[in-house]
């Protein structure tokens, strides 16, 4: 298991002195969150903080405590032990001044009222309502504003979930598993609604099983599993972190059929070595020394790639083979 | 608090049922009843074609607002409309009141149109202060009946709630004596009757049709009902925000 700790941006030297006190620079501070149902542990001491304007994913197999890590945020879960603020303030204060919106993983909307008619009331409890015209545009919901709610489709359900979320323009957004009803299509219009909405600069904290979304949407990535975090990073710090490179190639007829394991096991860097069929692959923490000691050895070779890690490679190292098989055959 | 009561009024008037049954059921039992009965003369002196405004204006109020809180309260728990709303800047005491207002509100046809009816098919007339008094006793009158929608809402589950409105719909009406006199109900249904809710809105209609003085204890029993269901509405709703 590789845990990284992410040095704070702009937090310098002065780290030691942040334990204690109100930064008005975190948009979101959780401490020692805990949440036990009957002997599971579902969130267990979770500690996690987030600065304004950071847009962080939240990443996690099924069951890593996602759900109930954010339902605590928003006050819709007591916790059993540790504390959350958000902006200073407990959550359900910041919903009441809707400096928080939030985006539920499921659930239909209020049957027998009208697009445009939800949307309205939403707006009318802002204190800082975005442009009703702003908001359907974002939102993607122009030519749906006199539809019944209860007569959406998936897609269109979420949608307008998300511009309840957003009406209010909150400082600090919330999805839980935002797309997770959506096809292909519609998850890119909704992240590029998502752009848009965050490019003023907003704090957006995002939970998701698929990585892509993190990998492109995240500033920050935290991988948590069984209510723990794992990893705390940029993506690039991830897959530095991880460390691996991986070295591919097609071992020629002069390679033999066993695995040869002396020899591949003692290139330089190499940590793993496996062959199946004809391909071997390499895991090394020193690419470049490994094909360099390939190139000048006597091994018989051919098609040699050597590939990055990518944020699935971090992923399944972190959290192990489980995660992929819970995960909804992404 | 006006922006969920609209919502509320909008959405429950767009109910077929409410239609069918807090409007034309009601006009319809009181014009069949009244063309069977309507010459007798009842308890208290009054003759039954003017009773029966009160007895079904607060039938049909009573499904109103049952209607606007037990179902539909349920419903919105059920399909997790109500965790959504917990995350929009609007507190729990509005967003209630919002709902018994927009329940009393979707009353206010069910019990104009059956005293128009009256009017219309029978010539009840009243000086203006009585269908003023009238007016105003029969709407406070389904207040307690709005209260316990909203026990039922938060605590039953929506696959329960239609049904279990209803059948209390039709006991409070049948015991609330609204369909027949109480007097001809055996005398331990009669007792449990006269503390109902039903019988209490009822009765204060009625003692303004025959002229005679409110009658305090029903005040008292309609506010003991208000108070015990809405404390209770309010504590299944807190479970309800915490728990699922």
């Amino acid at each position: 298991m590789i845990a990284i700790q992410r040095p704070r941006p702009g937090a310098g030297n002065a780290a030691p002195a942040d334990e204690q006190s109100v930064s008005t620079d975190d948009a979101v501070r959780i401490q020692g969150l805990t949440k036990r149902f009957g002997a599971l542990r579902a969130v267990d001491a979770l500690s996690l903080d987030i600065r304004r304007g950071e847009t962080v994913a939240l990443l996690g197999p099924n069951g890593a405590g996602k759900t109930t890590t954010v339902s605590m945020l928003l006050g819709l879960l007591a916790p059993d032990g540790g504390t959350v603020s958000v902006l200073g303030m407990p959550p359900a204060a910041a919903i009441q001044r809707g400096r928080i919106g939030a985006m539920l993983q499921d659930g239909s909307l209020m049957p027998g009222v009208r697009v445009a008619e939800l949307l309205d009331y939403a707006l009318s409890l802002a204190a800082t309502p975005l442009a009703r015209e702003r908001l359907i545009a974002t939102a993607g919901l122009a030519g749906l504003e006199r539809r019944r709610v209860d007569r959406l489709s998936g897609g269109q359900t979420q949608r307008v979930r998300f511009a309840l979320a957003i009406a209010g323009q909150p400082d600090v957004l919330v999805l839980d598993e935002p797309t997770a009803a959506m096809d292909v299509e519609a998850r890119h219009e909704f992240w590029a609604s998502m752009r848009q909405y965050t490019a003023a600069g907003r704090t957006v904290l995002f939970a998701t099983h698929y990585l892509e979304e993190a990998e492109a949407f995240a500033s920050r990535v935290v991988i948590i599993a069984h209510g723990r975090i794992v990893a705390d990073g940029t993506v690039a710090e991830l897959k530095r972190g991880a460390g691996s490179r991986t070295v591919r190639f097609r071992a020629g007829d002069g390679m033999g059929d066993g695995t040869q394991p002396g020899v591949l096991d003692d290139l330089p860097g190499v940590y793993v070595a496996e062959r199946q069929g004809e391909y071997v692959t390499l895991k090394t923490s020193d690419a470049d020394a490994t094909v360099r000691a390939l190139a000048a050895g006597s091994l018989d070779w051919r098609d040699l790639e050597v590939r990055t890690a990518n944020l699935d490679d971090v992923f399944l190292s972190l959290v192990g083979n489980d995660a992929h098989n819970t995960n909804g055959g992404h | 608090m006006t922006g969920y009561l609209r919502l509320q009024v909008l959405s429950a008037l767009r109910d077929p049922r409410y239609i069918m049954l807090a409007i034309v059921a009601p006009i319809g039992f009181y014009l069949l009843f009244s063309a069977l009965f309507g010459q007798e003369t009842g308890a208290g002196g009054i003759q039954t074609q003017t009773a029966l405004i009160v007895s079904m204006a607060v039938f049909g109020a009573m499904w109103a607002v049952l209607s606007a809180t037990g179902p539909r309260i349920a419903q919105e728990r059920s399909v997790g409309w109500l965790r959504q709303l917990q995350l929009l800047p609007v507190s729990a005491a509005a967003i209630l009141t919002g709902r018994l207002l927009a329940a009393l509100l979707i009353a206010g046809p069910a019990i104009v149109l059956v005293l128009l009816t009256g009017v219309i098919a029978h010539g009840v007339s009243l000086e203006a202060w009585r269908w003023l008094a009238l007016l105003a006793v029969l709407w406070i009158g389904v207040v307690p009946v709005g209260a316990l929608g909203m026990v039922i809402g938060y605590a039953a589950d929506s696959e329960v709630a239609f049904g279990l409105v209803y059948g209390l719909y039709m006991v409070l009406a049948a015991l609330g004596g609204l369909w027949m006199p109480m007097s001809i109900l055996p005398s331990g249904l009669q007792t449990i009757g006269k503390l109902l809710p039903s019988y209490r809105a009822a009765d204060l209609g009625w003692r303004i049709l025959a002229g005679r003085t409110i009658d305090f204890s029903s005040v008292l029993i309609l506010l003991a009902w208000t108070v015990v269901c809405a404390l209770l509405a309010l504590a299944f709703s807190r479970r309800t925000a915490r728990s699922h």
